[in-house]
């Protein structure tokens, strides 16, 4: 398992678990304080992610369609803080 | 006329329980059963309530709090793990319908308006507060409160935290830090981060003057008249059934 926390500017802690298969995420849970509305999508954000490549544009471009598709907000985090807490966990060789 | 809403002080009760109402408000309140809501109340025994997307398992020391008899629960709000004190802190919510002037579709804003309530009744006792985005309130750069919003069903729900009186050990105790050795050094920061009523003021603030100074600082910003009132039979009953089905599980509080 691949671990990292990420704290925004001015903003909320991140933090990152996940697995990975062949570049890509094979398993992820993103926990912190941060606000997410509505709160159930998490699972379904999660769930998006996974096949994803651990890349910081194309993961910051899959959140950010996922919060269009399904209108969600943020705040205290952006796509690019969850993106780049990511590939802090997964970005490595290994 | 000045629009009514209905004050409901709901005391000391456990934290599941106190969760479980805070949901039953908000979904009487989308079916128009109720009018808007402020609600004051406090927790026993002592709890840690966690946001909607922590870990509990990262956030809480589970052993401290089995052993020192206190709750843990999560929240249906995001933020971050609070310290719910008996005899030190004030619990309040808010439950608005979203159609409200008051709500604004943007989160920040709506924090802002829903906070200055509190912050001009903490004035009213002497206490010059301040909002600090995103979602604290401070005095002297030091939070003495922090809330959390949340919204489902066209109904707005936030709550928070007033400060009346503040133990950084024993907040340290149940939540956990990143190593043993800092913990001294974290708890040493909360005492230079955070601060409550009682230390600003210098006094003793009993909870009846800290409410009545509250409803004040809301019935004053928002124009509205508190009225006292009761939590109805079908929040009660909700609300008992979200405890046992819902707030009190392991299936929820260990979720994430």
């Amino acid at each position: 398992m691949f671990k990292a926390e990420y704290k925004v500017e001015g903003g909320k802690l991140i933090k990152v678990q996940l697995e990975k298969k062949d570049g890509k995420i094979d398993f992820i849970k993103i926990t912190g304080d941060f606000f997410m509305h509505p709160e159930e999508l998490i699972e379904d954000l999660e769930k998006t992610l996974i096949g994803c490549p651990l890349d910081e544009t194309k993961i910051t471009k899959a959140i950010k369609d996922f919060i269009k598709r399904n209108r969600v907000s943020l705040l205290g985090v952006a796509p690019e803080d969850f993106a780049k807490c990511i590939i802090k966990a997964g970005g490595g060789d290994g | 006329m000045v629009e009514k809403w209905r004050l409901l002080d709901t005391g000391l009760r456990d934290a599941f329980y106190n969760m479980a109402l805070d949901e039953a408000i908000a979904i009487a309140r989308s079916k128009k059963l109720v009018p808007n809501t402020l609600r004051f109340f406090r927790w026993e025994t002592s709890a840690v309530s966690i946001g909607y997307f922590q870990s509990m398992e990262e956030e809480v020391d589970i052993e401290a709090c089995n052993r020192l008899g206190i709750d843990y629960v999560r929240r249906r709000t995001g933020g971050g793990a609070v310290y719910h004190d008996r005899d030190g802190e004030l619990t309040y919510s808010l439950i608005v319908n979203e159609d409200h002037p008051l709500i604004s579709r943007d989160f920040q804003k709506t924090y802002e308006t829903l906070c200055s309530g509190i912050i001009r009744g903490l004035r009213i006792l002497g206490v010059p507060a301040e909002f600090k985005p995103i979602n604290d309130i401070i005095v002297d750069g030091k939070k003495i409160s922090g809330n959390a919003q949340t919204r489902s069903m066209n109904v707005v729900h936030q709550h928070g935290t007033i400060l009346r009186d503040v133990n950084p050990t024993l907040m340290f105790t149940v939540l956990k830090v990143p190593s043993e050795k800092i913990r001294d050094k974290m708890i040493k920061s909360v005492k230079e981060r955070v601060t409550s009523v009682k230390n600003y003021l210098k006094r003793e603030v009993r909870f009846e003057e800290l409410k009545n100074a509250l409803i004040r600082g809301f019935e004053e910003t928002f124009n509205i008249k508190l009225v006292p009132g009761e939590v109805t039979d079908f929040e009660e009953q909700t609300a008992i059934k979200l405890k046992m089905e819902k707030y009190s599980t392991r299936e929820w509080n260990f979720k994430r």
